[in-house]
């Protein structure tokens, strides 16, 4: 079971919707069932796979097949591998793209337009998602990557509000721009490095595991350490970092590469958004954990305040954004950006305490922005309209639903008994140290980074003000709209997401248990391989 | 512990959550039980408040005057540090934990007639259960942390109570306001955590307490730590949204802003204590004299009945921070317990005098403000049991001599009195401002009682008003005994009873002439109050608390929504129109292209193939299979071949 459960996992998806595409589209419930039962399925290996996961261990459930070998004769051997494997980092993040994505298929529910392309897309992504987070061979990890793109594509441009097709083909294009940014350090590093493994002959190999060790650049190809020559003002090695950083970074979204999460969100149905919220984000982040700091450390090290920069930068002004949004989904779209910011801030710190709270931010914000998403729906369901101006007093009429949006937005504002709460406590601990242990980031960064907290509560508690408070009354066109209180389904998506959100608020334990040896890893070999690169490549 | 033999460390670890943990079970509990069911929250949590405080009785028994009782848990592990959870009773705290227990109760039993009817009774006893709780926690914990995690825990439920009448726009902006104004001071609080933490990596209050030596790092920090206490404690300048706050009801402000919340800060002074540098205590003392001086000369021109209260207890908060500034955190501990008491007491008083006027109101169907004072007078005569309460109390606040406030205050004044020194220098002037505010407290306490209990009855004269009912008019009489002076110490002119005491280990100075000096200068403050009664002071600045709303809408709010504009600008224009604009000229670049492919590549090949089509249709006009033609053109070459080799 242990060899193929990462397999099962991401092959379930694809193979029911291959299966669904067969089906008639009249069996709209079919396809409903199907994908929960899907989702139930995934729920079922992940409880086996977190049985037998030992958080000492560094990488588990490893599956490595040959995937193409092709021989190139002078030019050596290319050899990329279908390689899957779940360590500190994945394994939150696996953890929350199954649960996200059963929740998404619940909210999926009421979809009536052409069910069966939406909940084939569906699986799709689901798949990729699973992939993505699961590759450990570069190119695997780029496929999975742009596969993304595609259904997400069709699912805001099909199924999405008025603005769909302006907003989707922003995404697409966006998302798109870095992916070549990425493609071109993947085929930088594909000339570069070597697999170890193999002696006697040159085998070109996409391992990111090889990539990350430094003894396995061939000498003086073009992304080798020891290579002094520069194109521009920096060497290739720091261009190939700064490419992967923003293509990860529209990913994440950093500002300011970040205008294409409001459009696409504002026009994405509800579930869509929930999961480009909840996981593609999270990609970005995964990302720079994954592939750009540990591949490039000297890089990572020399730009590391660059990067805390710009996560400061997307706190503060995605927050100020927000503030300024009209548009409850605009709202928690920027609300979004400046959380993701703490992830940079996180991992630029380069201490243990640092990147374990990005991974567990990107673990909380995926909880939390998924909730936050469904609430916006819920009232979106009810009048089409989501301006925060036309409401007023909605607590008198939907009691239930205050009650969650007031964990949501608490919860957002990171108020302690939430995971945001230690997600940033500890990404601020982490940022404010990171001088002290000669990371790159100076004090005055996180001392800044603060105010983005308290930016964050005005923007959550004015809109508790205009909406929920004072008496009830619709504007607009609205003013005859039926307002009834939170139904069955939406409190089975809005309970265990906001019960989540508590337990890991108050008992970060088992999760830090996870993300802990990673982080703890992470920021030393980063930090040390970094400054020795630097020092004597 | 090991010397508790285990029963006891049972027992007592027992109580400890029992207390703590009640209130929280009253929390759960409110919001369980069905709409329909209601009155059973008005039984179940003041009883469960009632089992909180006995437990507490029980710990305060087990720690007052004992050694400390450190008990840790882990919490989870992180970076190669656990966190833990744990919680430090010594006597500070046990005072505090037992202090807070009480009022909470005997707010819980108030409210339960006060509260009477209220649509939102449920949410309104759970969020009070949740605060209770949560006030605890700061109080019984062992590491700033999780200090800072109850604290804003703490901040939240006071929103929550603050904006508990949803439907009235105030209270939602008073209630954001509150919670924003904390939030501000908390990131002081927070930076202070992040400062620690690079120096020391730890948190726990223990570690704090083994600190010595004074280093930069130390002052930074507690000062840090001190914009916490400023936002919390309603201090100088953060202090603009106590009286604010008072839209909440005045239970609420009864047990949050006056006797527990807005005192956390003062108790977290006094428990890290040993963190603050000397610098750093000369920035609090300057803060709190500020804060007495601002918030007694306010409340002295308020005509809001809440309002006199709310700055009252600002500017006694400012006199406990005067006293941990001046080193002695045992003297402001003092001052916050009696404090606790008498200001709870005078606020429950005051809303009994609203709850009574509400009543009276609703039979006659009359509207009048019923917290402007301007619009009460003489309501002795149908209020006597309200007018003994406020009498009592407000002796107690004014500091009159026999009473608790009269011996916290004198501890104040003693503990200044040594700190000063006998040099003159900048601290005289400190000393001098705290007999100023113990002045104006009196001018400002007798107003209070003198215009809404004497002279004449204005509107109020034709309605029939009633005492409340018993259940609100016990927890006052009980809060209003302990004003008197045998709750603190045995000897009305000492202050140094079982409190005092309990609170320091250092043998207590004590000079004697300031407690007659003080007597005395009450007495005098007394006369002038009585002979200035019937003027009022006006002064518009004072009555807005120094306008420090507006200085914030100034120079904070506008500029930062001014700034969330620009951004916003920033976003639609500049992104997305450097976006756009590139988006556009690669159309136009596509369109040049397509041009070029249009017009100069299929141009060509056009042209090759039109080319070839021309000559081809010249060639071919030369066989059109005339015979005329053929002729002529055989003719004419044979003309031009006769030319050309004549030629």
């Amino acid at each position: 079971m242990q060899d193929i459960a990462l397999s099962l996992l991401l092959f379930t998806p694809l193979l029911v919707a291959f299966v669904v595409l067969f089906l008639p589209s009249t069996a709209a419930t079919a396809f409903r069932y199907l994908t929960l039962a899907v989702n139930f399925l995934q729920v079922i290996i992940l409880l086996i796979i977190l049985r037998a996961y030992d958080p000492a261990l560094a990488l588990q459930f490893v599956e490595q097949q040959p995937w193409i070998t092709l021989d190139l004769g002078s030019w050596g051997v290319l050899k990329a591998e279908y390689f899957l494997g779940l360590d500190g980092l994945s394994l939150p993040l696996v953890i929350l793209s199954v649960f996200v994505m059963l929740i998404a298929t619940i909210s999926s529910w009421k979809i009536a337009k052409n069910v069966k392309g939406y909940f084939a897309l569906l699986l799709i992504l689901n798949a990729a998602i699973i992939g993505s987070f699961t590759a450990l061979d570069f190119l695997l990890f780029y496929l999975f990557f742009e596969f993304m793109l595609l259904p997400m594509f069709f699912l805001i441009a099909l199924w999405g509000g008025p603005k769909r097709e302006y907003a989707s083909i922003k995404f697409f294009l966006y998302t798109l721009l870095g992916s070549i940014f990425i493609l071109i350090v993947m085929i930088g590093l594909y000339t570069s490095v070597h697999d170890p493994s193999v002696t006697g002959k040159l085998v070109h190999s996409f391992n990111v595991l090889h990539m990350s060790n430094a003894t396995n650049f061939i000498s003086n190809s073009i992304l080798d350490p020891n290579n002094v020559w520069q194109i521009g003002w920096y060497t290739a090695r720091q261009w190939g970092f700064l490419l992967l950083f923003v293509g990860f970074a529209i990913k994440l979204p950093m500002v300011p590469f970040h205008t294409w999460l409001p459009d696409a969100h504002v026009e994405a149905p509800t579930p869509i958004s929930v999961i480009l919220a909840a996981l593609l984000l999270k990609i970005g982040g995964y990302g720079l954990l994954r592939i750009a700091f540990p591949i490039f450390p000297d890089s990572a090290v020399y730009f590391g305040w660059f990067v805390g920069l710009m996560g400061v930068i997307s706190i503060l002004y995605g927050g100020l954004n927000a503030m300024a949004s009209k548009d409850l989904k605009r709202l928690i779209a920027y609300s979004s950006v400046s959380h993701m910011g703490f992830v940079l801030l996180g991992v630029a710190s380069l201490t243990s305490e640092g990147v374990a709270g990005s991974v567990y931010q990107m673990f909380s914000h995926g909880i939390i922005s998924a909730m936050l998403f469904l609430l916006a729906g819920v009232i979106y369901d009810r009048t089409g309209n989501r301006m925060i101006g036309n409401y007023s007093g909605l607590s008198t009429k939907m009691p239930g639903f205050t009650v969650f949006v007031l964990v949501a937005f608490f919860a957002s504002m990171g108020l302690p008994g939430f995971s945001g709460f230690i997600a940033e406590i500890m990404v601020f601990l982490g940022a404010f140290k990171s001088n002290s242990i000669n990371g790159p980031l100076h004090e005055s960064l996180a001392i800044v980074a603060t105010l983005g907290l308290l930016i964050g509560a005005t923007y959550y508690l004015w809109t508790l003000q205009r909406m929920f408070f004072g008496p009830y009354n619709l504007k607009g066109n609205l003013s005859g709209a039926h307002m009834p209180d939170v139904n069955q389904r939406e409190y089975s998506m809005l309970l265990p997401l906001a019960f989540v959100a508590l337990f890991f608020g108050i008992y970060p334990q088992p999760m830090i248990t996870i993300i802990d040896p990673f982080a703890k890893h992470f920021a030393e070999f980063v930090l040390s391989a970094g400054k020795s690169l630097m020092l004597n490549p | 512990m090991e010397d508790i033999q285990s029963y006891e460390a049972t027992y007592f670890t027992t109580c400890l959550v029992a207390a703590v943990a009640l209130p929280l079970i009253s929390f759960f509990l409110s919001f369980a039980i069905s709409e329909k069911y209601s009155w059973i929250v008005s039984f179940s949590a003041p009883f469960l408040l009632l089992l909180s405080t006995v437990a507490a009785g029980f710990v305060f028994y087990a720690v007052w005057n004992h050694e400390p009782v450190n008990i840790q848990w882990h919490w989870f592990t992180c970076a190669g540090y656990t966190f833990t959870a744990g919680v430090l009773l010594n006597n500070i705290a046990a005072l505090m934990l037992l202090l807070v227990t009480f009022i909470s109760f005997i707010v819980h039993s108030y409210s339960t007639a006060y509260m009477a009817g209220d649509p939102d009774f449920r949410q309104y006893f759970a969020m009070l259960g949740f605060f209770t709780f949560s006030m605890l926690g700061i109080v019984v914990v062992d590491n700033l942390l999780l200090i800072f995690i109850f604290w804003e825990l703490v901040g939240f439920s006071s929103y929550m109570l603050i904006g508990h009448w949803r439907e009235k726009p105030e209270a939602a902006e008073a209630a954001k306001r509150a919670f924003l104004i904390n939030r501000a001071g908390d990131i002081g609080f927070l930076i202070g955590l992040m400062i620690l933490w690079a120096n020391t990596g730890s948190f726990n209050l223990t570690d704090i307490d083994s600190l010595s030596g004074y280093s930069s790092w130390m002052t930074a920090a507690s000062l840090c730590v001190f914009c916490g206490v400023m936002g919390k404690s309603a201090q100088f300048p953060l202090f603009s949204w106590l009286p604010d706050a008072m839209e909440g009801p005045t239970p609420v402000s009864a047990l949050i802003h006056a006797a527990t919340m807005v005192a956390a800060g003062i108790f977290l002074l006094a428990r890290v204590y040993s963190l603050f540098t000397p610098p750093a205590l000369d920035v609090v003392i300057i803060i709190g004299t500020l804060t007495a001086l601002a918030g007694a000369l306010s409340a002295l021109v308020q005509f809001d009945l809440k309002k006199i209260l709310a700055y009252s207890t600002i500017s006694q908060l400012g006199l406990m921070v005067v006293a941990i500034g001046a080193g002695a955190p045992q003297a402001a501990m003092l001052h916050l317990f009696t404090h606790a008491f008498f200001k709870a007491c005078l606020f429950l008083g005051a809303g009994s005098v609203i709850h009574s006027l509400h009543q009276a109101q609703h039979q006659s169907n009359t509207a009048l403000d019923v917290q402007d004072i301007r619009n009460l007078g003489g309501l002795q005569k149908k209020l006597p049991f309200t007018f003994i309460i406020f009498l009592l109390s407000g002796a107690a606040l004014a500091g009159v001599p026999l009473f608790t406030g009269f011996l916290s205050k004198d501890a104040i004044l003693n503990s200044l009195m040594a700190w000063k020194g006998s040099d003159l220098s900048w601290r005289w002037l400190i000393f001098a401002s705290a007999f100023l505010v113990s002045f104006i407290t009196v001018l400002y306490t007798f107003r209070l009682i003198w215009s809404v209990f004497k002279g004449e009855e204005k509107v109020t004269a034709s309605l029939s008003i009633e005492e409340p009912p018993v259940a609100m008019r016990v927890p006052m009489a009980i809060l209003a005994a302990t004003s008197c002076w045998l709750f603190v110490s045995w000897n009305p002119f000492d202050f140094s009873g079982w409190i005092y005491n309990g609170l320091t280990s250092v043998k207590h100075f004590h000079f004697t002439f300031i407690a007659l000096v003080s007597a005395a200068w009450i007495v005098v403050a007394l006369i002038v109050a009585y002979r200035i009664r019937e003027r009022s002071f006006k002064s518009a600045v004072l009555l807005n608390g120094f306008y420090l709303d507006r200085v914030y809408r100034w120079l904070i709010e506008s500029p930062a929504f001014q700034l969330a504009l620009f951004t916003n600008k920033v976003d639609k224009k500049w992104i997305d129109g450097v976006l756009h604009t590139s988006a556009y000229l690669q159309l136009i670049a596509a369109h040049v292209t397509g041009w070029f492919d249009r017009v100069l590549v299929d141009g060509a090949v056009d042209g090759a193939a039109g080319l070839t089509k021309g000559i081809g249709s010249f060639a071919r006009s030369f066989q059109s299979g005339k015979i005329q033609l053929y002729i002529f053109w055989a003719v004419f070459t044979i003309i031009i071949f006769i030319i050309w080799t004549l030629l």
